[in-house]
């Protein structure tokens, strides 16, 4: 017994050691990073470091493939055009593979190897494991697609370039209303964080703008297979507007088929969850059931803007694939530490927390021109993806724009 | 009115389906006393096969729902092969308590193989059109066709099963074994055989079912198996399980309550009264609404 107990003091006096040693560490190369900066602002030639956090393998390997590509692109144009303050940028790219655990691993090596700024996760299960031990080692974090809510707060370090998930229920509430629409349905999973979190926001949004919710249905879980009930209640109830929060993979094979079978014919939107969902239709079906069916996105890759189309025509010339949504805002990541670090006018993550904390500051970025606010999450619109379909396949084009919620 | 004969339609709809995998539980349970809970997840094995021999199908002008037949050779192999690897070895060793923990462990493993298989992995996958679309329409509400090719050929199924137990020489050596496995051995009838062909024909049943679930639900994930195979379960269990009729019966009305729940209760509650269904039939008739209390059964 005695023995044991010497044994755990020993080893509490390790691990007391050890993070005695890490604070050190990470307190040394602040001071340098801070130093570098105070001996010559144009011609250093110490490299500033981001670390990219990203799941890379895994089932969300395409997000992370998105994120590293998206990054690797802005550093290259920021490299090419002589740096940020006169000095390149080197990107440490690390793999959560979409686990929480893996995910605070990588963040805890990116720290050990003194990494003062992090653009990651993609997921917000991901980035919540790690909000705070970045508050807690006063390290930047920027998530690219993290649409939790609860992500980031006021007075820390986590900021975020995608819009929350209850501004994107907000968007769609907006929609309606300069679609004209003043009755509205809503069918969703109340048993669901995403699902049932847009029909929060989507219904108080309705309520500011004069839009009635005439009628709301719940699924049991995001295991059902049958949405024609739902739907034929939109029907009685006389609307043309549904909104309807669920995930591609039932949008495709059950929603939208069913939606129109029990009689529904008018628009069905819902949020980032749609996309991909043409790889999820019935082949051999009559596909003319997408049409009206609307969706809210991060960006629209065939936006002509010159700041989208530039940025699409680059990343195809170098990767041959249309950018998603995750390589726009990881791009868009890199771009605003430039311009925190420029404003800073110094590396060292304090002064570029304080940049990115300014909610004066106007990013013009890829998905969209946007500010932060006081927690660290874009105030800015989204691109509204309407699918189209000639009865055989299924595209999407850019509907519309809501850059700016109305009052 | 239209929107009871819409709901109406969706229960049969769903509880067709039921019927049909509820069919495939009764069959064994009435042999050996077992509740397979991996024949939801045999559903998914057959799903998965149609996906995969669907386009071979097409190729060769074949219909889509040509299919099932590859999908009962598979079924009906897999489901021998649980019998015969994981089933046979518990029984003999084992109490049933054992034999339905290993019900539930095969039910895991196989939603666990089927992921770890690259060409399945964990996303879902959606089925080409099987039947031509089109129905029967009442006012402004459309009976499908596959649905009423679904209650068919539960029918279909049902009549067959009963005649096959009743008047066939197979039937009676199941329902022989199904009462007294020691006198049935007595009597000359070879137990192992009768129950690895039990297990047979209910896996070839859980094909068919998957073939009329994907053609009105066409999406097969790798854990679609669990709530399907207990609601079909539930099924069985609420018409009298072992009795063929009974689970026909069940399904049909846990399909019914589901869809009326949806309509005319609470549209997110659907599921609390399914279950809620089955624990008051249970405490008014614990046998189920065909069971008897004593009795053979099948």
């Amino acid at each position: 017994m005695k023995r044991k107990s010497l044994f755990s003091l020993l080893l509490a006096l390790c691990m007391m050691l050890s993070l005695a040693a890490c604070g050190g560490s990470s307190d040394t190369s602040k001071a340098d990073s801070a130093s570098g900066d105070t001996a010559a602002a144009g011609a250093s030639d110490e490299k500033i470091v981001i670390g990219v956090i990203s799941p890379n393998t895994g089932a969300l390997a395409a997000y992370g493939n998105g994120v590293v590509t998206g990054a690797d692109l802005a550093v290259e144009q920021i490299n090419a055009a002589g740096g940020i303050l006169g000095r390149q940028v080197e990107l440490i790219k690390t793999d959560d593979q979409s686990d929480p655990t893996e995910c605070l691993n990588a963040f805890n090596s990116l720290v050990a190897q003194g990494v003062g700024m992090i653009v990651g996760s993609a997921t917000s299960g991901c980035t919540s494991a790690i909000t705070d031990a970045a508050n807690e080692e006063e390290i930047c974090l920027l998530s690219p697609t993290a649409t939790a809510d609860s992500i980031t707060t006021e007075d820390d370090y986590v900021f975020r370039a995608c819009y929350a998930d209850s501004f994107q229920g907000a968007i769609a509430a907006a929609y309606a209303k300069q679609a004209g629409f003043d009755k509205v349905g809503v069918v969703y999973c109340a048993a669901d964080v995403y699902s049932k979190g847009l029909y929060d926001s989507f219904s108080s949004a309705c309520g500011k703008y004069g839009i009635e919710v005439v009628d709301a249905q719940s699924t049991a879980s995001l295991d059902v297979q049958d949405y024609t009930n739902q739907f034929a209640s939109m029907v009685k109830a006389g609307v043309d507007f549904v909104y309807a929060p669920f995930y591609y993979d039932v949008i495709g094979p059950y929603v939208v088929p069913q939606a129109r079978a029990a009689g529904y014919s008018g628009v069905i939107m819902g949020a980032d969850g749609y996309d991909t969902t043409p790889d999820y239709v019935v082949d051999g079906a009559d596909l003319s059931a997408f049409n009206k069916v609307y969706w809210t996105n991060h960006y629209d890759p065939t936006d002509s803007s010159e700041k989208v189309s530039s940025f699409v025509k680059a990343y195809e010339d170098k990767y041959g694939s249309v950018p998603s949504a995750f390589a726009a805002t990881a791009y868009d990541c890199v771009y605003m530490y430039k311009a925190a670090i420029e404003a800073a006018g110094s590396a060292s993550p304090a002064a570029v927390r304080d940049a990115l904390a300014d909610t004066s500051t106007v990013y013009e970025c890829v998905t969209g021109t946007f500010s932060l606010d006081e927690s660290g999450t874009p105030v800015k619109g989204a691109a509204i993806i309407a699918f189209e379909s000639d009865g055989s396949s299924v595209t999407s084009k850019l509907l519309d724009v809501v850059s700016k919620l109305p009052e | 009115m239209s929107t009871f004969f819409q709901t109406l339609i969706v229960g049969l709809r769903l509880g067709s389906i039921y019927a049909l995998i509820a069919l495939g539980y009764t069959m064994v349970y009435g042999i050996i006393r077992l509740i397979n809970f991996a024949h939801g997840d045999f559903i998914m094995v057959g799903g998965y096969t149609m996906i995969f021999v669907v386009p071979a199908v097409l190729a060769l002008g074949l219909p889509a729902w040509a299919a099932v037949v590859a999908a009962i050779a598979v079924c009906v192999l897999v489901g021998m092969a649980t019998e015969l690897i994981a089933y046979r070895p518990v029984r003999k060793k084992g109490t049933a308590m054992t034999a339905l923990i290993t019900a539930i462990a095969m039910s895991l493993f196989l939603e666990n193989l089927a992921q770890a298989i690259p060409a399945i992995g964990p996303n879902p996958k959606v089925a080409s059109q099987i039947f031509s679309a089109g129905g029967i329409s009442i006012g402004p509400v459309t009976l499908e066709y596959t649905t009423i090719i679904t209650i068919v050929i539960s029918a279909v199924v049902m009549i067959v099963l009963w005649e096959f137990t009743q008047k066939t020489r197979l039937g009676r050596a199941m329902r022989c074994v199904s009462e007294d496995k020691a006198a049935a051995t007595l009597m000359g009838i070879n137990v192992n055989r009768t129950i690895l062909l039990t297990f047979a024909i209910g896996s070839g049943l859980a094909a068919v079912a998957a073939l009329m679930y994907m053609a009105q639900y066409p999406k097969v994930y790798t854990t679609m198996g669990s709530l399907l195979g207990l609601k079909a379960f539930v099924s069985a269990v609420l018409g009298g399980i072992g009795i063929i009729p009974g689970a026909v019966l069940g399904g049909i009305v846990i399909g019914l309550v589901e869809s009326f729940t949806t309509s005319y209760i609470s549209s997110s509650m659907a599921d609390t009264f399914v279950f809620l269904i089955l624990i008051v039939v249970l405490i008014i008739k614990p046998a189920g609404i065909l069971g008897r209390n004593a009795g053979e059964k099948v």
